[in-house]
């Protein structure tokens, strides 16, 4: 017996095996992964999922109810396996770089241990970034608590800005093995998976242990337990502090939307025509380029925030290129504004011209 | 160096074109192309297939229409652009060139 999902493969539905399921799951991640880098990666996707679905769908009407892991094995056998799909193109790098590719596949990244944690991973992705036993860094952090109680918010903080080592080549990375083929081709085959979970089998397993062992495992599920509860305390006590921040942050765009226009408006060429008298074709030009001049840095700003808080695209160079020229260009054209108009229209001569305003 | 490797590049090299020869004789769909492909031996796997045609729809050689099918999902129906015959044509010259060359090398 055997529990099936349902899945919406190429726009058709169908219902695989559990088991089935996870090796399509972890084929199409492979695959994902590696063609992320190239153009139109989503289509090249779309293409792999809707042949996929084709290939099932004729299953289907030879009058099978559920895919299973057979049929899947032998799907991935038409399509290809990552490692025959991407043995030119390795071919190809090694041959291109051997000594910058040997560089960049070795590199180590510090990330946080889905498959070996108690908390938050990080003990477990410090243990594999240096190479040493996690439970002795569980040991020595919890130990380091008692010496100064600095380390719990550093240990919050590395747990926010590590990131979580969540696909193949990810943990690969954070163990510092290199991404190749054969090693991203074993996740697929379930090799690696064996490896991955062997701490976490060892911590339950019932395999003799001496009594150390047992004790440092005990140990270290206490301090799991104790840690978690501490963790979501402090949660909880934060959360009005953190609600109160945020009311604050709005009430602050607020203000700024609401009066930083009229501010805008008053700084900017809008607010002066009425006491330079220059041409109407200028003030429009000074306009337009004063608040290219302001908003492509704010927008800009505005933009990398977005990107690192929702993981959105970089914008590429011809954006980037564009956006420096048009900014330029706006110094350039604000300037012969200033130039033309003289500098009795900057703001702070308005006073004297009894024209006052006030932010 | 390995003759597989060779190997290996000749075949990418001449991938392009056969792909390419394919389609001038008629517009088809993936699934032809590939059929049509393993007869001959050029590739193993459809695979490596998807992200090749991709490359050449996105730089204008190749487009397609999508084709209801009565049998599971629409297929994409590939044919062959007219700057994909140019670009048949300059492959087709050069392809000329190749085997005069190795022919002459090797007859000499």
């Amino acid at each position: 017996m055997k529990k099936t999902l349902t899945i919406n493969l190429g726009g058709s539905v169908f219902n695989i095996d559990e088991d089935a399921y996870q090796l399509l799951d972890k084929y199409l991640n492979n695959l994902r992964i590696h063609f992320r880098k190239e153009e139109g990666s989503d289509e090249i996707m779309n293409d792999f999922e809707l042949r996929i679905s084709e290939l099932f769908s004729e299953r289907m009407r030879l009058g099978y109810q559920v895919i299973s892991i057979e049929q899947v094995e032998e799907v991935i056998a038409r399509m290809g396996k990552p490692e025959e799909l991407f043995y030119d193109e390795k071919q190809e790098e090694e041959t291109a770089s051997d000594a910058s590719a040997e560089k960049t596949s070795y590199r180590k990244r510090l990330m946080r241990d889905p498959d070996n944690k108690i908390i938050g991973g990080v003990a477990g992705g410090l243990a594999a970034y240096m190479g040493w036993d996690a439970t002795a860094i569980r040991i020595l952090l919890f130990l380091l608590i008692f010496l100064h109680g600095v380390i719990i918010p550093i240990y919050l903080l590395a747990w926010i800005i590590m990131p979580m080592a969540r696909t193949a080549t990810e943990k690969l990375e954070m163990r510092g093995e290199s991404v190749t083929i054969e090693n991203i081709g074993k996740t697929v085959t379930g090799g690696f998976e064996k490896v991955e979970n062997r701490t976490r089998e060892f911590l339950q397993s019932d395999k003799p242990r001496n009594f150390f062992q047992k004790l440092a495992d005990l140990f270290v599920q206490v301090i799991g337990f104790v840690l978690k509860f501490i963790v979501v305390l402090v949660g909880v006590i934060s959360l009005p502090v953190l609600a109160l921040m945020l009311f604050v942050l709005m009430v602050v765009v607020f203000a700024l939307l609401v009066g930083g226009s009229s501010f805008l408006y008053h700084i900017s060429p809008f607010g002066w025509d009425f006491y330079t008298g220059a041409p109407w074709g200028l003030v429009v030009m000074g306009c337009i380029s004063f608040i290219l001049f302001l908003g492509i840095p704010v927008f800009y700003i505005g933009y990398a925030i977005c990107q690192s808080f929702f993981h959105a695209k970089p914008l590429n160079a011809s954006a980037k290129w564009t956006l420096v020229i048009l900014w330029l260009v706006s110094i350039i054209l604000t300037g012969i504004y200033f130039y033309q108009t003289g500098w009795n229209s900057l703001p702070w001569h308005w006073q004297g011209s009894g024209v006052g305003f006030t932010i | 160096m390995n003759a597989e490797n060779v190997k290996s590049q000749m075949r990418k090299g001449t991938l392009e074109y056969c792909i390419l020869l394919l389609l001038k004789k008629e517009p088809a769909y993936t699934s032809d192309i590939i059929q049509k492909l393993q007869e001959a031996r050029l590739i193993v796997v459809e695979g490596t297939l998807y992200p090749l045609l991709t490359r050449l729809k996105n730089s204008g050689l190749l487009s397609y229409r999508w084709v209801e099918s009565t049998q599971g999902p629409p297929r994409k129906y590939y044919q062959l652009t007219e700057q994909g015959e140019s670009f048949l044509q300059e492959l087709e010259a050069s392809w000329q060139q190749l085997t005069d060359t190795i022919n002459h090398i090797k007859n000499s």
